[in-house]
């Protein structure tokens, strides 16, 4: 059967016809698609982890005890698992284990510009890298056979125009999961340095012979004395590049860049290196004594995606050819940026609102995180983000310099990924800092997978933890901040305290809403009692309301989710309800 | 040779679906095909835009700027946004319809006139209107499919249920109306 399938799916397809038995992932995009798929397969073992350690370190345990297993994260969801990564190298495993990372250049969703492959050569373990979904299928199905002739780990590097691009794909059926049983072997699984000592050198001779099986995954395509060496993604380019251009080449084509085989260093003395990401290939290349021109020395922009004019460009610049490409048409008028907001009545925005009353005055320090809220940057309540957990472990750091009243806003299930260590830092060394976690009891940014946030409550942690904690709902504006003050005083006092803001993402409560055939109410904007103040479209900045042209607030039905928060700001009365929203407020803390 | 697409609009209008549609009609008259979407932050109410490619030999994913044979806008100021992606010759594609970014008012027909001044190869299609005569705004992507196909020779994609099959047909009849009035 041929489907015109993403990437990620082609990727949980080929690992299902390869025998599958457990597989693992933490949701990051543009991953999140290859579990979403396998989560339909009941007959496994799938499970959403608590971070992508503990999802590597599940699928690591089956594999060594002989089951195929596929653990899935964004690029810098394996800085988080890289400790048992560089361990499962050392003790290889006896079932299938494929490691896919999906990288995302250019960062249309993440914080960095990674390229995992790196981690190949960091950890000694060998890396795919399909350039299409196809291949990207037939790669995770190969990997696990692969990997258990090997006894070694093996990772899929996809990129987002892998992962998130549709093509047209082969399917085959699911092969029954693969399971298997734990042998012991003290001297391999135990890592003691004398026993790793021996791992070490087995692991480095291992490494050559890995070389020749990259070698397998050579392919060379065209001829002519212009040798190009393209891995991935990078390899579409340079086919559609070379045919702009018109120049025949001897096109060798890398599924394995790392390790690089040795098969390439003899096929050329000169190579053109086209890749996307760093110059992970083009380094290999120049250690083996083969003359490179790629990114190192500028062919290539180094930071980036590529596309066919970028590396037409590359080619011609390496060749000394001429090439002119037509400039991109300016428009008539500019376009104003329109950048994403937070939905029509999201929780997130009630708590911004809460957070801001409550600490006036205070001119606090957001200390931010990732996840939908991070978009109260709008509001100018997220002074800083750098990845997961950043919220606490450095919102704790600034406050410890004793000059700043930080404001720590994390998600829930950022909350359980990250922040449970540190908040045991916090409580050891009682840090003041109010911690607010914003608990819509989904991991709603990457499309809503489950959080553990209603399995084990949040206040049950930070209570046992002896925290003071207040928990609040975020529609209920008013209310809040006479609570959330209670807290900041904790905090003024010169210890740490938490507030768990707690109404479940609003686009899930909506849609799960609409399906039981309720009527959401709505709110509009009474004329002639609104002054224009402006509190609603400037500081709530619900995304359903406007401002028009004489100022006064403009409500559009079209997007109200009748979540009330407007009325409970306005000082004017000037927000009538139609309909009620008792019924509804009910369902949606159960969404 | 490949047909590089290139689609805008704004989160919530059906522009992957529109996308996928285009792909599925080019995968059932034979055609290799590559779409290329993105997903995450940029759907949340922000510009989207997604890329689609199809032909007898298809590799790369994503069209470059100054490289699409086809711009399709499903608003009007995500038409402006895509400009830079039209090659010389390529046409231009717009439903008729402004949907306000923050910050900045923008006058549909002020709009519309200076797009078809700077670039003549342009089609103002009333989706929207068209849509919401069918019932629902829902179905301007539907329509625009309609518009498209015929621009694309592209068939009725297989997955169409029946009341999107009536806005591919308005769309289709549009689009003979364009023709006719360019005669
Ligand atoms: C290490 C790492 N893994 C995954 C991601 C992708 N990611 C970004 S935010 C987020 C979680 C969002 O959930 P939550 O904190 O509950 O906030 P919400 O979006 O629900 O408001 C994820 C998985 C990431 N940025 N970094
Ligand atoms: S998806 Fe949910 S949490 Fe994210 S902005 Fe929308 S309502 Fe808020």
């Amino acid at each position: 059967m041929r489907l015109l399938l993403l990437g990620n799916e082609a990727i949980a397809y080929g690992a299902l016809s390869g025998g599958v038995a457990a597989a693992t992932a933490y949701p990051g995009t543009p991953s999140t698609e290859i579990l979403e798929t396998l989560e339909e397969f009941k007959d496994r073992f799938v499970h959403w982890a608590t971070n992508e350690k503990t999802a590597f370190e599940l699928a690591y345990g089956a594999a060594l005890a002989g089951a195929r297993a596929l653990t899935a994260m964004k690029h810098v969801g394996l800085n988080v698992a890289a400790d048992p990564l560089h361990s499962a190298a050392y003790t290889g495993v006896e079932g299938g284990f494929l490691i896919v990372t999906a990288d995302d250049p250019w960062m249309h969703s993440s914080q960095n510009e990674q390229d995992t492959r790196w981690y190949g050569l960091q950890s000694y373990v060998p890396v795919l890298e399909p350039s299409n979904p196809a291949e990207a299928c037939k790669m995770a199905k190969a990997a696990f056979e692969l990997s258990e002739r090997l006894k070694h780990p093996v990772m899929l590097r996809s990129v987002t125009r892998v992962s998130h691009v549709r093509a047209p794909v082969e399917l085959e059926p699911p092969a029954p999961p693969k399971w298997g049983r734990f042998t012991r072997d003290v001297k391999r699984f135990n890592l003691v340095p004398a026993n790793a000592r021996e791992r070490r050198k087995e692991l480095v001779e291992k490494w050559e012979k890995m070389r020749d099986v990259a070698g397998e995954y050579v392919s060379v395509e065209g001829s002519g004395d212009v040798a190009v060496v393209a891995s991935g993604v990078a390899y579409n380019y340079v086919k559609e590049a070379l045919r702009r251009l018109r120049i025949s080449a001897t096109v060798v084509k890398l599924g394995m860049p790392i390790p690089v085989p040795r098969k390439v260093a003899e096929l050329a003395k000169s190579v053109i290196v086209v890749e996307e990401g760093d110059p992970v290939v083009e380094f290999q290349l120049r250690a083996m004594g083969v003359a490179t021109k790629g990114k190192l020395d500028g062919y290539f922009p180094k930071y980036g995606e590529l596309d066919i004019g970028k590396v037409a460009a590359g080619l011609a610049k390496a060749l000394d050819l001429p090439y002119d490409p037509p400039q991109p048409p300016k428009p008539p008028v500019e376009p104003a940026p329109r950048p994403p907001a937070l939905c029509p009545g999201c929780p997130h925005m009630g708590t911004f609102y809460i957070l801001r009353l409550a600490t006036a005055g205070l001119n606090p320090l957001w200390s931010g995180d990732i996840g939908c809220y991070s978009l109260g940057i709008n509001m100018g309540q997220q002074d800083l983000i750098t990845h997961m957990g950043s919220s606490v472990g450095l919102g704790a750091g600034i406050s410890i310099t004793g000059r700043h009243f930080v404001v720590a806003t994390v998600g829930d299930s950022t909350f359980y990924h990250a922040v449970l260590p540190q908040l045991i830092d916090v409580a050891t060394r009682q840090v003041p800092i109010l911690i607010v976690v914003m608990d819509n009891a989904y991991t709603a940014m990457t499309g809503g997978q489950p959080s553990p946030s209603r399995a084990v409550p949040v206040e049950k942690i930070t209570e046992a933890l002896g925290l003071p904690t207040f928990v609040i709902d975020p529609v209920d504006i008013k209310r809040s901040v006479e609570t959330v003050k209670k807290a900041v005083e904790v905090v003024k006092a010169g210890k740490p305290a938490v507030v768990v803001s707690r109404r479940p993402c609003t686009l899930i409560a909506t849609r799960k809403a609409r399906r039981a055939g309720l009527q959401l109410p709505k709110y509009r904007v009474d004329p002639d009692r609104c002054t224009g103040c402006g509190l609603c479209y400037n500081l709530l900045r619900c995304s359903a309301i406007s401002k028009r042209p004489d100022k006064k607030a403009y409500v559009d039905p079209s997007l109200c989710v009748g979540c009330g928060m407007c009325a409970e700001v306005c000082p004017f009365g000037a927000f009538v309800p139609e309909g009620r929203r008792d019924r509804w407020l009910e369902l949606w803390q159960q969404a | 040779m490949a047909t590089s697409i290139v689609i805008m609009g704004v989160g919530g209008q059906g522009v992957l679906t529109l996308a996928r549609w285009i792909g599925e009609a080019a995968l059932a008259e034979g055609y290799d095909v590559r779409i290329a979407e993105i997903h995450g932050m940029s759907q949340r109410g922000g510009s989207v835009e997604v890329h689609v490619r199809f032909g007898r030999e298809v590799y790369a994913p994503i069209v470059e700027e100054a490289g699409a044979d086809l711009v399709i806008a499903l608003e009007a100021v995500e038409a402006l946004r895509g400009f830079r992606y039209l090659k010389p010759g390529g046409v231009l594609v717009i439903n008729k319809r402004v949907i306000q970014p923050p910050g900045r008012w923008y006058e549909l027909g002020e709009v519309v006139d200076a797009i078809r001044k700077s670039w003549p190869k342009t089609y103002i299609v009333p989706c929207y209107e068209a849509a919401l005569g069918l019932g629902s705004a829902l179905y301007e992507n539907s329509v625009m499919l309609g518009f498209v196909s015929q621009l694309l020779g592209l068939p009725m994609p297989p997955s169409l249920d029946e009341r999107n099959q009536a806005a591919f047909r308005k769309g289709m009849q549009l689009f003979q109306e364009a023709a006719a009035a360019d005669q």
